[in-house]
């Protein structure tokens, strides 16, 4: 389970990287997403992608409002994937 | 300057056909959100609800106002406007040039223009729907409303998102105290929840896949509605002179822009908008003893609005109770602003703030209390709605008892 929580991380830092047009040199879990200048409106195409991928809906409100760092944003995404999977699979 | 009163008023929303149906919907905290599944988005929906017409007052409303030449956007528009004219007790002679509409929407005919690019997009159609362009234009609802009573002065649509609605009822209060005009027919129509529409709204991630919770600190996203509401406005001296029975005056509005970000809203702009319109209105902050927020649900909006509220009521707020209605009627975008102002005006009439349903907990972000759950009384002179639409548009209406 740990295994696959790791994968799943690193799939997620890379479309991340990918769909907030960052460096994926420059992706660690101690980055600010601010200092990465990931903005509003990467937000809304990083989370059409984990919705597409992961099948996991996630609004850009309440639980976005405390994320300031990779490890945040990835720690949200994968409890909601996560979230998502157990209600599908019960 | 004229002063401007309201005797008429008309509603269409999830919570059911009249404007009185509405107002109790508020005061009860009644809500008119259901489950809303679209065919065209299986496996990809993941906000299953709106605050959608029922099945039957849709059916009825199409029945009785509905016309091959209208989206349903106008059929809504169409039965708000004859509840409020025939409240207002208008006839024949009332109208004619000296009575003008003005009525907006943010979408226009969202259904006609979903079901276009169904059969265009989705089925290669080339026969498609021969009246698009006027069911779909945001202008149609105001006409249709206009060529139903033959009111023949200025017609305006605002097309500004959220404060559509608001702004169309600013803009008549502009037009009759400058006496182009005696009387307007004024509010907003929106009818969006078509899958495309609701489908780009997912996609923006602003909606709650859960309960629509403004002001609490477990809020998650606005829910969407839909309807048309319509206020018959009026000089003082047009309604007196007909006779007829004056609701309310309304005293003051106001709009200004943030030109800084299309979305993300200014809280420094939205404080000089609610002051403006004080000061149209000739009153002090605690003369008002209730605003209907904007109170979308989302948290840029709660602390935004929040924030601009207290630096324009105090930091505690004084004696003036807030509000949000949304939970109830929806988020009805271009609408918005007419079905709040009906609402704010029966607060206004019944001396009664309605309540923010589906709310938890405090937010210690924002610490306000929006009158949780349960309707409060109040002692009100004049009460304040708002709206803070994309675009980086505010706008502020206060209403008035009339004295």
């Amino acid at each position: 389970m740990a295994d696959g929580n790791e994968n799943l991380a690193k799939s997620i830092m890379e479309l991340v990287a990918r769909e907030g047009m960052v460096d994926a040199a420059e992706m660690s879990p101690d980055a600010r997403l601010e200092d990465l200048d990931i903005q509003s409106a990467d937000f809304v195409m990083i989370l059409m992608a984990i919705e597409e991928e992961y099948g996991a809906y996630i609004s850009v409100d309440n639980e976005l409002s405390d994320v300031e760092t990779v490890q945040d944003l990835l720690d949200l995404v994968v409890g909601k994937i996560e979230a998502q999977r157990a209600a599908e699979s019960g | 300057m004229k002063r401007v009163v309201v005797t008429g008023l008309g509603a269409v929303s999830a919570c059911g056909i009249g404007a009185d149906t509405l107002w109790r919907s508020a005061r009860e905290g009644d809500s008119g959100v259901r489950p809303v599944l679209f065919e065209a988005l299986q496996d990809v929906q993941r906000v299953g609800i709106a605050a959608r017409l029922s099945d039957e007052d849709r059916a009825t409303v199409l029945e009785t106002a509905g016309h091959r030449m209208r989206d349903p956007v106008a059929s809504y528009a169409v039965t708000a406007a004859r509840e409020a004219v025939a409240q207002a007790g208008l006839s024949e002679k009332d109208f004619g040039d000296r009575c003008g509409v003005c009525i907006g929407s943010g979408f226009g005919g969202g259904k006609t223009l979903d079901d276009n690019y169904m059969a265009f997009g989705r089925d290669h159609k080339a026969r498609l729907d021969p009246m698009s362009v006027p069911k779909i234009m945001n202008n149609a609802a105001a006409s249709w409303v206009s060529m139903e009573f033959g009111a023949t002065g200025p017609l305006y649509c605002a097309a500004t998102a959220c404060s559509s609605a608001t702004q169309s009822i600013g803009l008549a209060l502009h037009l009759l105290r400058a006496g182009v005009v005696d009387r307007m027919l004024a509010g907003g129509a929106e009818a969006c929840l078509e899958a495309g529409v609701f489908r780009v709204w997912e996609l923006l991630r602003v909606m709650t896949a859960q309960v629509n919770r403004p002001f609490s600190r477990d809020r998650n996203g606005m829910t969407l509605g839909e309807g048309a509401a319509v206020l018959v406005l009026e000089t003082l001296e047009s309604a007196q002179e007909r006779g007829a029975e004056i609701l309310c005056e309304l005293g003051g509005y106001a709009t200004n822009s943030d030109a800084g970000d299309l979305l993300r809203p200014d809280p420094a702009r939205a404080t000089a908008c609610m002051k403006a319109a004080l000061s149209d209105a000739g009153l002090d902050a605690g003369q008002i003893g209730y605003v209907n927020a904007h109170g979308t649900g989302t948290v840029a909006n709660d602390v935004t609005e929040v924030s601009a509220l207290r630096a324009v009521f105090g930091d505690d707020l004084g004696n003036t109770l807030v509000s949000s209605t949304k939970p109830i009627h929806g988020h009805a975008l271009g609408a918005a602003g007419a079905l709040e102002a009906v609402v704010a005006i029966g607060a206004l009439r019944n001396q009664i703030a309605p309540p923010t349903i589906n709310f938890n907990e405090v937010d210690p972000k924002i610490n306000l209390d929006p009158v949780a759950n349960t309707a409060r009384e109040i002692n009100a002179e004049a009460v304040m709605s708002n709206s803070l639409a994309f675009g980086g548009i505010n706008a502020s209406l206060i209403f008035a008892k009339h004295a």
